[in-house]
């Protein structure tokens, strides 16, 4: 381990080609050997927020207004906002760069270590999601991005459908309790073999996250 | 799981992600006067009505909210509320 | 044997051969075929011998309802060869065979059969008493097929899909195909499941009896081109339906082929509607020796030769009693079987186009005549036919007895489903009564065997499937198409062939025959439920698949009902599947802290606890002298990341924490740390811990490692009517937690930190935050669980391996080492410490463990839980008391869990150990009240104190620094 770095939970068995330092955090650019897709990236080092209030309309985090809906999902400003319940949401900060420093209402926890944050896209992911869930991943309706709350294999997780197209392919991103990194991890990749799901760095992630989003550019 | 779930928050879920939280029988009674005999009987006796029962059930692996709703324990199916409930 | 190639409704590719092994030669069958038709097609007929009197056995229905062929394939007994798909290179052997297939030394067991009449073991074996061990042996050594050994393991890769349909439809033929494609049409997401490898059912094979249609292959091949060319179709193939359950819950399992990845995958389904068009097998025709090799049913005959290229054999005499009989004598005579005569159990009703082709190949058809017998020890030689009535037999010399007495339907996929079944007299079929909520029939399964009512029927499920999810569908229309064609035809009502039955064979698997069956009957097992249990009728591997159909048919025959058949239950799994396949990917899921990887660098040996994975021990000494020592007399780290962290927000915080803790939370404070526990509605401790004020109504608390899970739900559940405004957020894992503890600790945590840890600024059960080496953010707080000053330190997860780091590498100077969990245990043992689920059951309440000082019994209107029962529970004399307790003989400690005995039971030793810090073997016992005085001497039986009773006497705790010097200094 170098020192005085922090470290994510997650550390795939693939050389890093490219990475940089933030805030302490060695976050991987790219990884060697990065396939056609899926991908499967982790973008743990990436600020997390819990908002719970009775009052969920009167914040703005990142500027978005805090979608009615449970399980619907707004984007704006590189920051995902999903609603979770009738007092509580989840918010996502996906811009890279500097993070967005401690909250500063005591609504909002940074929950940013509680959990592992990975991104899977791509050809075929959906048909990876039936081998780990029962879950309606696929389901005709709501169009994402749009959230579910439950088991994706077997772990609770909170999941973002972030795209859909054909019967297979999308992309979804998704957290849990931080210590399952390693066992979702190593469950996800192996679910997805199949497929040809290999470990992607941010880059690749920000790649899709411009096209589900052409307006982040 | 065959049981299937309505969750207030999420909709309708397998069963494997709730947790059952028994019959519902109200708030706790007062405790002023309150009996050994009585507190036992609110804490640990149930109906077990074979037909429709009123629960609780938390969301444990979704949106972690507890909530009732009614099971015909002879099919083992979620049911509507019968007409003379509440 | 060569195959006949130019089929169009070949499934295999006869240019392609693949090797097997079978009886120490290769052999080779060819691509697309399956074990069983690559060893026919060999030359191989016996297939195995049968369970009970090892006759000889073959080819029967080619779906695997029967025994008859299960081999051992690659290793793994009771393999269906029928349905498994060749691979290069399979091993096969026969099973149940002593000797040789042909020549097997047990088959003198047939001629026995006269003196085991049904229920034979149940009935001579139990009296004399003496004789059952003996009887026991040999049974024991003859019953079941298959050799399995203890450490098998099946190899393979298993792993399973949950799949979400708007309808679901089972059975791949015509039927289920038009079901499929009509529920699409509405735009329905739809899940086809078929067992067999392809689409088409028994389309797939036949030209059908109307000679100037499009020949049904055909017809079944457009139709799976359609289903293909619908992408909202999902098509599972090889997939039989394993089971049905509420809420439309189908399951499934699937084979892989041999290039896709997986051996067998388990399938759920969730379907708002199931379409069952499963259509039917074969019923199997009763009559002397119809078990015999060259016995064979109409379907499987005849798609040896058109699906396989095989034919049959030389010279055929069918007995059927179903058009499709006719249609497959017509197609074997035109493929080049030699056939001797068709014998139709039917006086009339046979479609006149197939009446005439038999004539026109002068093939003699005999109405109302059936097999009464074949002839042949190994393999059938000959055959007698006879009228029904039994009056007129005539006999032929062949090799082939191609039998069957109708078509039964496949209902069990109904029946798992929640359908009553009931007889019905026109079809002689066991039928639905009312199908439940969402559930669809289409098919032959229904009777409908006209090629257009077939197609019609499917279509007309589909369409009230798509109702069922809430489409706005023309069902009338459908209904009116399916009027339009011809309704289910009158089926075959024959039930045996005039014959005694000694050697008709209602089930193969367990050699139970028409004979038996009237014993059992005789006997006074008067239902068909009954006599399958009693003279074993469809207990076997192939369950109902052969006798399900006959036996209510002969039992309701025999004993002269006037009430209508019942059928016996069907139950799931309706096909046998590998418990592999159930278990599927088996991952299995667990926590892993920050610290994980370090400490397995360190040689931690770690343990699953609930959800996690913790360090139990740092070297091969499970006492843990070592590590103990460190922390007693210089300093230790542990991780104690698994705590459960929490932080409560909001108005009502407070009120919520008075709810669930005992203690007054009101105390509560910024710079100190509270220590507390809750109880449940009984009053009995479920978990304990700190908590520390942040900020206004902003608290944090910890919770032991195993209810981390549970608190939110907790907490939730005990305020659910209250309607508070209060929010948990869990940062169990946002958090590691390192416990820095020995006498040292201070010195080490002074050299990494600025901020003063001193006694008098950091006393004990403190709280403070700040940042070790600058850039580190540290919650500290000053606990002693393991009895000495110790420094809990909680950091960001991500910051957890660097600070572990850097306090290993500041404590280097005083011989730091890790300790794990055992050390840990002895530690807060000798110190008197309790943990809940060690010192505590489900009963012990909090008053039990001393802990009584915590309970704050003047805050009633925060209506504590637990307060009731405590308040109730306080004067209760019968209840235990957490004593601490020495052995004797200080090298001989109980083991935890032991025993405390006089003339019963009057205690339990909770944790016991030899105390390296003390030289005394010391530990906690709960026991009842009369024996908690000190001085008390104790009985302690164990199992493995070779009933000698370990003595032992109650003792003061703690052991450790009573006065807690060490912990607070």
């Amino acid at each position: 381990m170098t020192e005085n770095q922090r470290q994510s939970p997650v550390q795939f068995s693939v050389p890093a080609l490219d990475a940089e330092e933030r805030d302490r955090w060695p976050v991987v650019l790219e990884y060697a050997d990065e396939g056609e897709g899926p991908d499967l990236v982790d973008l743990s080092h990436l600020t997390r927020w819990d908002l719970q209030d009775r009052d969920l309309q009167q914040f703005r985090p990142g500027g978005v207004v805090v979608p009615e809906r449970p399980g619907s999902c707004a984007f704006g400003n590189g920051v995902l906002v999903n609603r979770m319940n009738r007092t509580q949401a989840s918010i996502w900060h996906l811009n890279p760069g500097e993070p967005p420093g401690p909250p500063s209402e005591s609504a909002l926890t940074d929950v940013t270590e509680a959990t592992v944050f990975l991104a899977l896209f791509g050809p075929g992911v959906f048909s990876i999601g039936e081998k780990l869930t029962a879950l309606d991943l696929s389901r005709p309706e709501p169009k994402p991005p749009f959230l579910i709350q439950g088991p994706f294999s077997r772990v609770p997780c909170q999941i973002v459908v972030l795209e859909r197209s054909g019967e297979t392919d999308g992309g979804l991103l998704f957290t849990c309790s931080r210590g399952y990194a390693a066992d979702m991890v190593d469950s996800v990749l192996s679910a997805g073999r199949e497929f040809g799901l290999r470990p992607a760095g941010e880059k690749a992630f920000l790649r899709w996250l411009s096209s589900v989003f052409p307006e982040t550019e | 799981m065959s049981l299937m779930l309505t969750c207030p928050v999420c909709g309708r879920r397998n069963g494997y992600e709730f947790r059952y939280g028994g019959e519902d029988k109200g708030p706790r009674p007062e405790e002023d006067g309150l009996t050994p005999r009585a507190w036992c009987d609110y804490v640990h006796m149930n109906r077990c009505a074979a037909g429709p029962v009123k629960e609780w059930w938390f969301h444990r692996d979704g949106c972690g909210s507890w909530f009732t709703t009614w099971r015909d324990t002879t099919t083992n199916l979620e049911i509507q509320p019968p007409e003379d409930s509440e | 044997m060569s195959r006949l190639e130019h089929l169009p409704t070949l499934r295999i590719d006869p240019s392609l051969t693949l090797p097997l092994h079978y009886r120490g030669k290769t052999r080779y069958g060819v691509s697309g075929d399956t074990v069983a038709t690559a060893l026919f097609a060999d030359g191989v007929r016996i297939f195995g011998r049968s369970l009970k009197y090892h006759r000889p056995r073959g080819l029967y229905s080619l779906d695997g309802e029967c025994a008859n062929t299960t081999m051992a394939v690659d290793g793994v007994p009771n393999v269906r060869t029928e349905t498994t798909p060749l691979v290069s290179g399979m091993r096969v052997a026969v099973q149940n065979v002593m000797g040789f297939p042909e020549f097997d030394v047990m088959g003198f067991m047939d001629r026995l059969s006269p003196f085991m009449p049904a229920g034979f073991y149940y009935r001579i074996l139990h009296k004399p008493a003496m004789i059952w061990p003996l009887a026991l042996k040999s049974i024991r050594k003859a019953a079941g097929l298959g050799k399995i050994s203890p450490d098998f393991r099946t190899i393979g890769t298993f792993e399973e899909r949950y799949l979400h349909a708007d309808v679901c439809v089972v059975g791949g033929g015509a039927a289920g195909m038009s079901a499929a494609l009509a529920a699409a049409e509405s735009g329905l997401r739809v899940i086809l499941l078929e067992a067999r490898p392809w689409l088409g059912g028994c389309w797939d094979y036949r030209s059908g009896a109307d000679s100037d249609a499009l020949p049904l292959y055909e017809r079944s091949r457009e139709l799976a081109r359609e289903v293909a060319d619908e992408p909202r179709i999902r098509v599972f193939c090889r997939t039989p339906m394993i089971g049905a359950y509420n809420d439309n819950l189908v399951t499934a399992v699937q084979s892989g082929g041999e290039d896709e990845g997986f051996t067998e995958r388990y399938i759920e389904i969730r379907a708002q509607s199931v379409v069952v068009a499963t259509g039917c097998i074969e019923r199997p025709l009763l009559f002397e020796n119809n078990d015999r090799p060259g016995v064979m049913q109409v379907g499987c005959a005849h798609r040896l030769a058109r699906t396989y290229g095989i034919l049959p054999g030389k010279t055929a005499v069918f007995s059927v009693g179903h058009d499709m009989g006719l249609e497959a004598a017509v197609d074997l005579s035109e493929l080049g079987v030699e056939v001797l005569c068709v014998a139709d159990a039917r006086e009339d009703g046979q479609h006149p186009g197939l009446v005439r082709a038999l004539t026109e190949r002068g093939i003699p058809l005999l109405r109302g005549w059936v097999a009464a017998r074949a002839f042949g020890k190994r393999h059938v030689k000959k055959a007698a036919v006879t009228t029904v009535e039994g009056t007129v037999r005539r006999e032929f010399a062949c090799d082939l007895l191609v039998a069957s007495a109708g078509l039964s339907p496949v209902t069990g996929p109904l029946t798992v489903a929640g359908a009553r079944l009931a007889y019905d007299v026109h079809t002689g079929y066991f039928l639905p009564e009312a199908l439940p909520c969402g559930v669809h029939a289409a098919g032959r399964l229904l009777g409908w065997n006209d090629p257009g009512a077939a197609e019609a029927s499917g279509r007309l499920a589909g369409v009230r499937a798509a109702a069922d999810c809430g489409k706005t569908v023309d069902s009338d229309a459908a209904e009116a198409a399916l009027a339009a064609h011809p309704g289910p035809e009158s089926g075959c009502k024959l039930v045996t062939a005039p014959v005694a039955g000694k050697k008709a064979f209602v089930c193969f698997d367990e050699d139970a025959t028409v004979k038996n069956v009237r014993q059992a009957i005789d006997m006074g097992f008067d239902v068909p439920e009954l006599i399958k249990r009693f003279a074993a009728v469809g207990l076997g591997p192939g369950q109902g698949g052969i006798p399900g159909h006959n036996l209510p048919l002969l039992a309701a025959r025999y004993r002269a009902d006037t009430a209508p058949p019942r059928p016996t239950t069907v139950r799931s799994p309706l096909v046998p599947a590998l418990i592999a396949a159930y278990a599927g990917a088996q991952r299995d899921m667990c926590k892993r802290t920050p610290l994980h990887r370090l400490q397995e660098r360190d040689g931690g040996v770690f343990r699953r606890t609930g959800v996690w994975k913790r360090a139990r021990y740092f070297s091969d000494d499970t006492e843990c002298r070592e590590e103990i020592l460190a922390v007693r007399n210089g300093v230790g780290m542990l991780d104690a990341s698994t705590l459960g962290k929490f932080r409560i927000h909001g108005p009502d915080a407070l009120n919520a924490l008075q709810r669930v803790y005992v203690s007054d939370m009101r105390k509560v404070g910024s710079d100190r740390v509270k220590y507390s526990a809750m109880c449940n509605d009984d009053g009995c401790v479920i978990d304990d811990g700190v908590a520390v004020k942040i900020g206004e109504n902003d608290y944090y608390f910890t919770t032991s490692t195993g209810r981390a899970g549970a608190t939110v739900e907790w907490i939730r559940y005990h305020t659910r009517f209250d309607e508070w405004d209060f929010h948990l957020v869990n940062l169990t894992d946002a958090l590691g937690v390192i416990n820095l503890a020995g006498p040292d600790a201070r010195t080490v945590l002074e050299s990494i930190t600025d901020a003063d840890v001193s006694n008098e600024a950091f006393p004990f059960a403190g709280y403070r935050t700040f940042r070790v080496d600058g850039w580190i953010p540290v919650r500290a707080m000053r606990l002693g669980f393991v009895g000495e000053l110790s420094f809990e330190l909680h950091a960001p997860s991500s910051f957890m391996p660097a600070l572990w780091d850097r306090v290993a590498e500041a404590g280097k100077p005083h011989g730091i080492r890790n300790f794990g969990m055992e050390a840990q245990n002895v530690l807060r043992m000798e110190k008197g410490h309790v943990i809940l689920g060690q010192e505590s059951e489900q009963r012990t309440n909090l008053l039990d463990l001393g802990l009584g000082f915590l309970w704050d019994r003047s805050k009633t209107d925060a209506a504590t839980v637990g307060a009731v029962a405590l308040e109730q529970a306080e004067d209760d004399p019968d209840r235990l008391t957490l004593v601490g307790i020495e052995m004797d003989d200080p090298d001989r400690p109980a083991k935890d869990g032991s025993v405390i005995v006089d003339d019963r039971i009057r205690g339990y030793v909770c944790t016991l150990r030899r105390s390296v810090t003390l030289n005394r073997a010391v530990g906690m016992a709960l026991v009842e009240a009369p024996l908690s005085a000190p001085g008390t001497h104790l009985e302690i039986f164990e199992d493995d104190c070779n009933g000698q009773r370990l003595k032992a006497k109650v003792v003061p705790m703690p052991f450790y620094d009573p006065e807690g010097k060490r912990m607070k200094g």
